[in-house]
């Protein structure tokens, strides 16, 4: 039995998770919301302010002694500088004052991992959709292949930027207000489609409508399955919550007869289990993170990752 | 604990010294703060050592608002490790 906690900050929302050979065992979390976004340094002394008392959380509702850790995981990058030292500090020190090894993860190799465990999806197409990501990502001999990517910004970035300017609630996000709103609306307004290739432009198109953006995500998507002769999507980061894109990426899907994988909230937006899950995956495989490599990391790229633990 | 001009260099430096009740609670806290570089590139720079149960501190900068910044925010980072010890410590025996 391995079981791995893993810390996560590197955006607005702080979680400490803990996994056990596949079984989620807790993984609260808190979300700092605050118009009209959210800055580095007030993210991370929100997140300095609630870790501890989270990580409390995640050993009480786990039922677990820090004596029965494995292994302790934490996000090296990428995200937010501030917020990101923050978690990594507490997570150092938690490793050595247990005993236990340290392991560096990459934020967006969470998501993914975390999307195979609760799917099960055996090896899917990804696209990784978040207010800081947008990538169109297929595994291909120990790399997460990036096939493509926003060339400026995140759909969700676009979304929450959307949503400030129609002044939109950030309660409980940005995204989640914009979507019950789509539900009502009735027409349909032709704004500009940008897909180039494998990739995706947000920037030009901030007063967009969700039909538009997920529209390219779905073709960008679909041209990367075919290809991968690929017969699985799995959709991750939180913008994956969104109905709407679950329902037209379900359309593209049965059109090939390819099958579409999700999460839901409490595993597709950031949080603790997801780098306990691909730390747990990691650790499986006899990697550990030295202290002194420990640095965190504002660019770290999906694809710079040995993924020692997939054929 | 006053800022002075290096005469050699010119530049201010600064030396902060943090008893721990233990070595080993040093050391923790020294792996625990300084793998991360600093968010600023140029400027600064930091040397954090272990002595007894001393952690030491030195840094070096070109102008004091730089330093004020990295110390500001080595405290915060400090005064957190310090409170993680309490919470989680003592370290187990190895």
């Amino acid at each position: 039995m391995t079981v791995v906690i893993g810390f996560e900050g590197s955006a607005n929302k702080i979680g400490v998770g803990i996994i056990s050979d596949g079984e989620v065992l807790s993984n609260p979390r808190r979300t700092y919301i605050t118009p009209p976004g959210f800055m580095p340094s007030d993210t991370a002394r929100h997140h300095r302010a609630v870790i501890l008392t989270v990580l409390k959380e995640a050993l009480e509702q786990a039922g677990l002694k820090p004596a029965d850790i494995d292994c302790v995981a934490y996000t090296k990058g990428p995200g937010m500088g501030a917020p990101l030292v923050t978690v990594a500090i507490v997570a150092r020190t938690v490793a050595q004052l247990w005993g236990k090894p340290l392991l560096g993860v990459n934020h967006c190799i969470g998501h993914i991992e975390m999307g195979r465990l609760i799917t099960k999806s055996n090896n899917p197409t990804v696209l990784y959709v978040s207010g800081g990501n947008t990538q169109v990502i297929a595994y291909l001999e120990r790399r997460y292949r990036i096939f493509g990517e926003t060339i400026d910004i995140a759909v969700g970035n676009c979304l929450d930027r959307f949503a400030r300017v129609i002044k939109i609630s950030n309660d409980p996000s940005p995204g989640y207000n914009i979507e019950q709103m789509a539900k009502k609306g009735t027409r349909y307004v032709e704004l500009p489609y940008t897909v180039k290739g494998m990739d995706v432009s947000f920037s030009g198109i901030l007063s967009f409508i969700e039909e538009t953006v997920f529209a390219m995500l779905v073709e960008t998507t679909e041209r990367a399955m075919a290809h991968c002769g690929s017969q699985e999507v799995l959709i991750v980061g939180g913008v994956g919550c969104n109905q709407r894109l679950q329902e037209m990426m379900g359309v593209m899907c049965k059109e090939r007869g390819a099958k579409l994988f999700a999460t839901d909230e409490r595993f597709c937006i950031d949080n603790g289990a997801m780098i306990a899950q691909a730390g747990w995956e990691m650790f499986r495989t006899g990697r550990v993170t030295e202290l002194e490599d420990s640095w965190i990391t504002q660019r770290y790229r999906t694809d710079e990752v040995e993924v020692t633990w997939r054929d | 604990m006053a800022t002075e001009t290096n005469p050699e260099t010119g530049k201010l430096e600064f030396f902060l010294d943090v008893p721990f009740p233990s070595s080993r609670e040093a050391t923790i806290a020294l792996r625990s703060l300084s793998p991360d570089r600093e968010p600023r590139r140029g400027g600064i720079s930091k040397q954090l050592s272990v002595s007894g149960s001393t952690l030491s501190v030195r840094w070096s900068a070109d102008e004091a608002r730089i330093l004020r910044v990295s110390v500001n925010s080595f405290l915060d980072h400090l005064s957190l490790v310090v409170e993680t010890m309490e919470d989680f410590g003592p370290p187990v025996d190895l």
